[in-house]
């Protein structure tokens, strides 16, 4: 057995043996039906819509409206953190967890004052995933651009 | 004093720590060791409008309570070390405003109480009479200032860490009946896997 002090990489592994995992098989569980739950209520809202006559575009902005209403209500009403620590990626990933995202640093931020508070800090957690969702979209819409010319001009 | 090896300093004058207080939150209240706190708070608010200003409120009563209990009026302390997780140590800053000392805001981060009573030892080892030392830490103002937001919905690992809401503070004096400061040691500031460490 050699001694785990001796180097960086032996220390590392010593650590990862001894520290207890997340509970994988549970924490997929949770999220998987959390999730899904979430997922079937917008389905819910979606076929209601429809129902009622509107259109496709308009029932899935209906859709997204009212989910991120209601997890940005939740969040507000410290429910949403609760959920989230159960069910991890379940709620995380479906448009609620974005709209939690927003709002819980403005919420946190907002004793700063609302402009160097909220305004500034409002975005510290999902600005990634909007700055290098448009750049890659950019990127994407040039690729397409010099490749299927054809295609726009028609 | 004299300094025994690379890291270890013997007191001559050994200080010694003549009063204590605490002041906890509601999460370290419900704990085993809830009856050796002076204070327990059932909001981690306690009336202020940010966590911030509530950790120095925290500081504040702390030492209201430690000069009270050591019965040693505030004029007679002498230099005050003090360190929490925010910037600057603000809320050190603000919560010992009010005594009107010398103060050295450190950070240690969990050290911070340790690295406070080594430095006043040194301070009392060469003359001084009192000094203060205190560490506070409030969880969510450092969940603000290191982690996420409070309201943010992840999942937190097993392994994850949870920081203390309290605040400790100690007296240190040139006499009194113990315990005494005899020998510090500081740790060196190395990585494992360095030879030189060992």
């Amino acid at each position: 057995m050699t001694n785990p002090l001796d180097t960086n990489k032996t220390y590392q592994s010593y650590v990862d043996k001894k520290s207890p995992n997340s509970p994988l098989l549970k924490n997929c569980f949770n999220a998987f039906w959390i999730g899904g739950l979430i997922c079937s209520i917008g389905q819910i809202i979606f076929s209601y819509c429809t129902y009622r006559g509107l259109n496709e575009t308009s029932s899935s902005t209906i859709v997204s409206i009212l989910l991120i209403g209601l997890s940005a209500f939740l969040t507000g009403l410290n429910i949403f953190n609760k959920i989230g620590k159960i069910a991890g990626a379940g709620s995380l990933v479906p448009i609620t967890g974005f709209a939690n995202s927003i709002v819980a640093p403005a919420m946190e931020y907002k004793t700063e004052g609302y402009v160097m508070g909220v305004g500034a800090k409002m975005f510290t957690i999902a600005g990634p995933v909007i700055v290098y969702g448009i750049s890659t979209s950019i990127i994407v819409g040039l690729l397409y651009l010099i490749f299927n010319t054809q295609a726009i001009l028609v | 004093m004299q300094k025994l090896g690379k890291q270890t300093i013997k007191f001559d004058y050994p200080p010694t720590i003549l009063n204590t207080a605490t002041i906890v939150g509601p999460k370290e209240a419900d704990g085993p060791l809830a009856k050796y706190f002076d204070k327990c708070l059932e909001d981690e608010m306690w009336g202020e409008k940010s966590w911030e200003k509530a950790e120095s409120k925290i500081i504040k009563e702390t030492v209201n309570i430690l000069v009270a209990k050591s019965g040693l009026p505030t004029e007679k302390i002498e230099y005050c070390f003090a360190g929490d997780l925010i910037n600057q140590c603000i809320s050190s800053t603000f919560g010992l405003r009010e005594l009107n000392v010398p103060l050295y805001g450190i950070f240690g981060a969990c050290s911070t109480f340790v690295e406070a009573i080594q430095l006043a030892s040194v301070f009392i080892e060469n003359g001084i009479n009192y000094a203060l030392c205190t560490a506070s830490s409030h969880f969510c103002s450092a969940e603000r200032q290191f982690r996420f937001p409070l309201e943010l919905g992840n999942q937190r690992p097993p392994t994850a860490q949870w920081t203390v809401t309290a605040c400790g503070a100690l007296i240190l004096s040139k006499e009194g009946n113990g315990p005494f400061v005899t020998h510090i040691t500081s740790r060196k500031n190395c990585r494992y896997g360095n030879k030189r460490c060992k």
